[in-house]
């Protein structure tokens, strides 16, 4: 008879749980439903219905726009590209996080676009399309192949380390300085993308670990995506017009995770 | 080439002594399910200091903390960005975590 396992007990110290165990929590729907719970319930359309929107200047509301726009496509990306992964995703664990992460990108195009018909523009999805950067569409369409050709580790790579570490560090740089709708916004968005680096680059060091051959490939898909996403970054940080330091902060906080695989 | 994680466990097994021990209070932190939250909160920027149970995620720069003291060697989790770690002695004669994959 197998004993029954109480699942709901608070650990004493979680930092003693067995590894697999700890893979089969974090990566649960149950794991994701509890803990977006505590960070959303009461926003709507992510942010407080009673945070104050002043109007901006005419200048600052057409570049947050095109800021917003270029977010949309990066947010579109992620959403195929997730949803697309679950079919080859090695594993039920990583099916199962992956599901997690297309409804978590759902959610950050329809914060996005929400945010942009607040801002008054009619049509936000004719907007994303009259203002998307070149470079991120070129990276959105790399990353699609990657997928559509099954490579699960270059389009984990393409997209849940280099794509995501990249959202990750701009939307939490630009939420600093941003008007407190779209602030509170990005924030919660920054906390859905924690798991979504944490899932990239564990998933991929990992496979590294175990199979060092897979690094020349990986590596050949850095070198073709990097000027994409450099020149993404540089075109981002120019719109929301963060100071000179803080271009070089931010593409050091983006190398960080891609170092940190072994990738200079 | 030895393994510098297996080094680095062989020395907290040298250590002698009892740790101290921590009560750990949720601090609001909401990333992850009520139960789990007292194990994490959030680095409040310069002027901010770990304790002796903490250590930064260097992967979401969320701060870990434990029941106990931190010794290198020890393994910890960052739930909300599902890391697994390892704490390490830098050369300056601090502690920080690694990745563990």
């Amino acid at each position: 008879m197998i004993a029954p396992r109480n699942t709901h007990a608070t650990p004493a110290e979680i930092h003693d749980l067995d590894p697999q165990a700890f893979l089969e929590e974090v990566q649960s729907f149950e794991f994701w439903f509890q803990a977006v719970e505590g960070y959303l319930s009461g926003l709507t359309y992510g942010h407080k219905p009673e945070t104050a929107d002043p109007p901006l200047a005419e200048l600052d509301r057409d570049r947050l726009i095109t800021v917003l726009c270029n977010y949309c496509v990066g947010e579109t990306a992620a959403l195929e590209g997730a949803s697309g992964l679950i079919a080859i995703a090695p594993n039920r664990l990583a099916k199962v996080f992956l599901s997690t992460q297309a409804v978590d990108e759902g959610r950050h195009l329809e914060v996005l676009l929400h945010r942009m018909r607040d801002l008054g523009v009619a049509d936000p999805d004719l907007e994303v399309e009259r203002r998307a950067s070149r470079s991120l569409l070129l990276f959105k369409r790399r990353l699609l192949e990657l997928v559509a050709s099954k490579d699960w580790e270059a389009a984990i790579f393409a997209q849940n380390v280099i794509l995501e570490a990249l959202e990750f560090a701009v939307f939490h740089s630009h939420a600093q300085t941003a008007d407190p709708v779209t602030r509170e916004v990005l924030l919660g968005i920054v906390k859905d993308e924690r798991r979504h680096i944490g899932f990239g680059e564990n998933e991929l060091g990992r496979r590294l670990a175990s199979a060092p051959h897979m690094r020349a490939r990986i590596g050949q898909v850095k070198k073709e995506l990097d000027h994409l996403v450099l020149d993404t970054l540089e075109e981002t940080m120019q719109h929301i017009g963060l100071p000179r330091d803080e271009h070089d902060r931010l593409g050091r906080s983006y190398l960080e995770s891609v170092e940190r695989l072994g990738f200079v | 080439m030895a393994d510098p994680l297996e080094n680095e466990a062989e020395e907290a097994v040298r250590e002698d002594g009892a740790r101290q021990r921590f009560i750990l209070e949720d601090t609001g932190f909401d990333e992850v399910p009520k139960k789990y939250r007292r194990f994490y909160r959030k680095w409040a920027g310069p002027g901010d200091s770990l304790a002796p149970n903490e250590v930064i995620c260097p992967v979401c720069k969320v701060v870990i903390r434990s029941t106990r003291e931190l010794r290198p060697g020890d393994r910890v989790y960052c739930m909300p960005c599902m890391s697994r770690l390892v704490v390490v002695r830098t050369p300056a004669g601090t502690l920080e975590a690694r990745v563990a994959y």
